[in-house]
């Protein structure tokens, strides 16, 4: 069964088209950064909002997000693109189904790392004059910012890998391209095709895990050597 | 920090409602007021009607819609590629003008969109392994057998209504495939004895695939153009446009090029 679905011609053809291949790399890179960046935009005062908003501000983001964490992602693309329509650009509409996905998901990991910090803290910040915003600016959000990096990276590779659902809405991404490559080229190499998509999503994951890991220990707090 | 969860499971509810109404709502208000150009819609994957070949979509259905419209007193303003199923709603809501995308017309689809005059005829190829010593010639034949399709294809209806309906085949003999090309490759492992596809599509993966077609099973369905539900003016001109081409000869050389001898 091997020899019939690893054959060296299918991968000459994957070598081949490696330029379109990295073409659909670039766009999953750029919608990755675009709805990560947008869901830290939004996510983060959300989260900070469930901590320490008013009653009605925190209730309001409270709904929202449990509707968008409990409606599927295809389900979420599908009504911003062909019900809302908001934008016609393909691009622009996962962009924002993921960026507000993930926003969602982000301000349940900012909720939890600023809720993490000992209320201790902020009454210290308090005693030495500062404001309550000027508390929780510099002494609450710092320290929270750090916990939340494992949570983040974890974000971060769940919208790389989801990337993947623009596909029904034709978004040129990795796996279309690949898609594409098999169904309209050389069919026997479809295997070929998935294995060599699955090894650009890796490396992908594998670097930005790396580099949060690296940006965590550069803001650890430091600690006793003792 | 005791929490205890405010939205309960009737309040999403309310909110998913909310919603549902919001869009249903936007749904009405219908797309762009501008009629001389169109956005096609198709899906690639589906060779030799249309694919991607080095990053460019190619095809028959592309280029004789790209003709159609050329004889007409519209214009083509580009291609949408999605997946064939987000096509009917794309073309419900506006985001493409017509589809041509080897669809099969059949009142499922009829009740939802609007299709031009039938452009191809097409049957299903019942497929086998060349190197098999499987080689039926009727449906009658499948009795007991392991069978192939792509999800939501005629072929796969095939299957349903005169196989497993029929009693012929048990339902858990059926393999439903996201798409052909993984169809072709499970007949190669031995998963499955036979696939139905679209003939055209058979005889494109038999050029370059150790498989043959065993026998085609006539069921006379049409391949059309799908049109927004009530847009008569379009469909007229898609019609006027297909007989100027059929009659000028551009629509032979076109099945020459796309179905011709390999």
């Amino acid at each position: 069964m091997a020899a019939i679905l690893l054959q060296t011609a299918d991968w000459l053809f994957v070598a081949n088209n490696w330029g379109l291949l990295l073409g659909g790399t670039a766009v999953t890179i750029a919608l990755t950064v675009s709805s990560i960046l947008l869901g830290f935009v939004v996510g983060f005062p959300a989260g900070a909002i469930e901590v320490y908003g008013s009653d009605r501000a925190r209730r309001l983001v409270e709904q929202v997000g449990v509707v968008l964490r409990g409606t599927p992602l295809l389900v979420i693309i599908m009504i911003l693109y062909f019900g809302l329509s908001i934008s016609s650009s393909a691009f622009v509409t996962a962009t924002i189904a993921l960026g507000l996905r993930s926003a969602a998901y982000q301000s349940q990991i900012f909720r939890g790392a600023l809720q993490s910090v000992d209320d201790g803290q902020l009454e210290a910040a308090r005693a030495v004059a500062m404001s309550r915003f000027e508390a929780i600016r510099h002494v609450v959000v710092p320290q929270a910012l750090r916990r939340s990096v494992p949570g983040f990276q974890n974000e971060f590779t769940i919208v790389l890998k989801d990337t993947s659902i623009a596909i029904v809405i034709g978004i040129g991404e990795l796996l279309t391209t690949g898609q594409n490559l098999y169904e309209g080229g050389q069919s026997t190499a479809a295997l070929e095709i998935f294995l060599a998509v699955s090894l650009v999503y890796f490396v992908l994951t594998f670097a930005t895990n790396r580099s949060l890991d690296k940006l965590s220990d550069y803001y650890a707090v430091p600690e006793g050597t003792t | 920090m005791p929490r205890e969860a405010r939205v309960d499971r009737r309040r999403y509810l309310q909110a998913i409602g909310g919603t549902v109404a919001t869009l249903s709502v936007a749904g009405c208000q219908s797309g762009s007021g501008d009629s001389q150009t169109l956005t096609a819609g198709t899906a690639p994957g589906f060779p030799p009607f249309e694919m991607k070949q080095d990053g460019e979509l190619v095809g028959f259905d592309v280029e004789l819609l790209e003709a159609v419209i050329a004889a007409s007193e519209y214009e083509l303003s580009g291609w949408e590629e999605l997946e064939f199923k987000s096509l009917i709603p794309a073309l419900n809501n506006g985001n493409v003008d017509v589809v041509a995308a080897g669809m099969t017309i059949n009142d499922d689809r009829d009740e939802a969109i609007d299709f031009s005059d039938p452009y191809y005829s097409s049957n299903q190829a019942i497929v086998v392994r060349e190197s098999g010593s499987f080689s039926p010639s009727s449906l009658d034949d499948l009795s007991g057998a392991t069978v192939g399709a792509q999800k939501g294809t005629t072929g796969e209806s095939v299957i349903k209504d005169q196989l497993i309906e029929a009693g012929t085949v048990p339902e858990s003999n059926y393999n439903a495939y996201g798409n052909y090309v993984l169809a072709v490759e499970d007949l190669l492992n031995e998963n499955v004895d036979v696939i139905i596809i679209d003939v055209p599509v058979a005889n494109s993966f038999v050029a370059d695939r150790p498989i043959e077609s065993a026998f085609v099973h006539e069921t006379g369905e049409q391949f059309g153009f799908g049109v927004q539900s009530g847009n008569d003016e379009l469909a007229g001109a898609l019609n006027s446009g297909l007989t100027t081409v059929e009659d000028d000869g551009t629509y032979r050389d076109l099945t020459e090029k796309w179905f011709g001898q390999k």
